[in-house]
């Protein structure tokens, strides 16, 4: 039996799996590229299509215990998702500055908002706002309700709200505001209007 | 024969269940028309006399065990001020004649749900949660914010909802005692908030919130800052014991 033949065939089928194997790790190799990289605070920039707008912030004050609104102009997305995280780092930059009127740890952020549905809005913190917190039920309630509200007034449709610490459900911000429930975005808009007007 | 057997019985049948049909009536009927003789020898009994269920305030000294809560000062721990709070209004308020349930008298943790679960069983005119913090002045009287959803109107109640069926009775004792502790010239607020276990409370159910008024931390944990909130606060129940009372008989 001649054998060349069947070496030259074996030699083109090896040079082919080669070829493909090559082609196949190259495509995998190029699909890691193009993936999604992980949520963080540093991913999320403003996007170049944002526009200066005024917004208007509710902003916590420890030593009265009221809630005042506040105009501001900010760099805002075009997109509803983004103008929500813009409009909350906005707030927490008030929240984390030096003559901060309702103290945050300069370190807390806001990850990602989640419209879910329409209506509900996630709201996810990283978990340093929730530890650097005063804890208290009051001082909790200031955080959560000026947050909402905030957002209240500047995006519309927003009807419920839910609160996550780092992508997860957590059961109280810092051991007293609830987290664990959905909440009407109206009762913390009544909430802010009342602590307004005292 | 055998059709004769099968007919006799089919009307013994018969008329057995006629009689047993006319006995059902008249014994159905029996109550409505009463004879003389018969409401003289069975003479109805007694309706018996409704017994005042005690007023009980059950006193939650909230955190506890590895719940610190909120450190006031480097030594004024949440739990600690909650606790002492807790039982110096307890005497106060068993001075007073008025009962007083602890759900935790040591240092002890417990969940929300535990909380209130204990507190649903109690059945009380009132639910406190007692809490304590640095931030404010005086006293905040908060109620519950209900979540979003929740349906109470079957024979199931929600468990996370389930402060909305004495949400408005919390709501009239949170003005009653606000403005109680308020005629002592102490400052006070009232307040909603989304704490737990506030919504889980079947009964009237409220938090009370305790900071200092010099803004240092350190009053809150001072035995006479305590003791002096614990006598207006023990005060303003027993002004208020009458319509506790009431509370208790319209509970659902």
């Amino acid at each position: 039996m001649n054998s060349r033949p069947f070496f030259v065939l074996t030699c083109c089928l090896c040079v082919v799996a080669l070829a493909m194997s090559l082609y196949v790790w190259q495509l995998r190799k190029n699909a890691v590229d193009e993936s999604v990289p992980a949520a963080s605070p540093e991913a999320v920039t403003t996007p170049s299509n944002a526009t200066q707008k005024q917004i208007v912030l509710w902003v916590a004050h420890d030593d009265s215990g009221t809630l005042s609104s506040q105009p501001l102009t900010i760099a805002i997305s075009s997109e509803r998702q983004r103008q929500a995280e813009d409009i909350v780092r906005a707030l927490l930059g008030v929240y984390t500055a030096k003559s901060s009127p309702h103290p945050l740890p300069a370190d807390a952020a806001v990850r990602n908002i989640y419209l879910v549905d329409p209506g509900l809005m996630v709201i996810d913190f990283n978990s340093e706002l929730a530890t650097g917190q005063t804890s208290g039920v009051f001082a909790e309630e200031l955080t959560v309700a000026s947050i909402a509200q905030t957002l209240n007034a500047n995006i519309q449709g927003i009807s419920r709200v839910k609160f996550l610490v780092d992508g997860k459900e957590a059961s109280t911000l810092a051991g007293h505001a609830d987290l664990s429930n959905i909440y009407d975005i109206a009762q913390f808009s009544a909430f802010a209007q009342r602590l307004s007007s005292q | 024969m055998r059709w004769n057997n099968s007919a006799a019985r089919f009307i013994l049948f018969l008329g057995a269940f006629y009689l047993a049909s006319m006995g059902l009536i008249a014994q159905s009927s029996t109550p409505a028309m009463p004879s003389a003789a018969g409401s003289a020898s069975q003479p109805t009994p007694p309706a018996p006399a409704p017994t005042e269920k005690p007023l009980l305030i059950v006193i939650d000294a909230a955190h506890g065990g590895s719940d610190a809560g909120a450190l006031l000062t480097p030594t004024a721990v949440e739990k600690e001020i909650t606790l002492n709070v807790a039982r110096r209004l307890r005497q106060e308020l068993n001075a007073r004649g008025i009962q007083v349930q602890m759900v935790r008298d040591a240092d002890v943790s417990l969940s929300a749900d535990q909380r209130a679960t204990i507190a649903n069983i109690a059945d009380p005119a009132l639910y406190i949660s007692l809490h304590a913090s640095s931030l404010g002045s005086g006293m905040r009287f908060f109620t519950a914010m209900l979540p979003s959803g929740g349906d109470n109107n079957g024979p199931f109640l929600d468990w996370d909802t389930v402060q909305s069926l004495a949400l408005e009775r919390s709501k009239a004792i949170q003005a009653q005692l606000m403005s109680a502790v308020q005629q002592t010239r102490f400052p006070a607020r009232a307040l909603v908030a989304p704490l737990r276990p506030l919504n889980n409370i079947k009964a009237p159910a409220i938090a009370i919130e305790i900071s200092p008024t010099t803004g240092d931390a350190a009053q809150v944990a001072s035995t006479g800052y305590q003791q002096m909130i614990c006598s207006a606060l023990a005060n303003a129940l027993l002004s208020m014991a009458p319509s506790l009372r009431t509370t208790v008989g319209a509970r659902p």
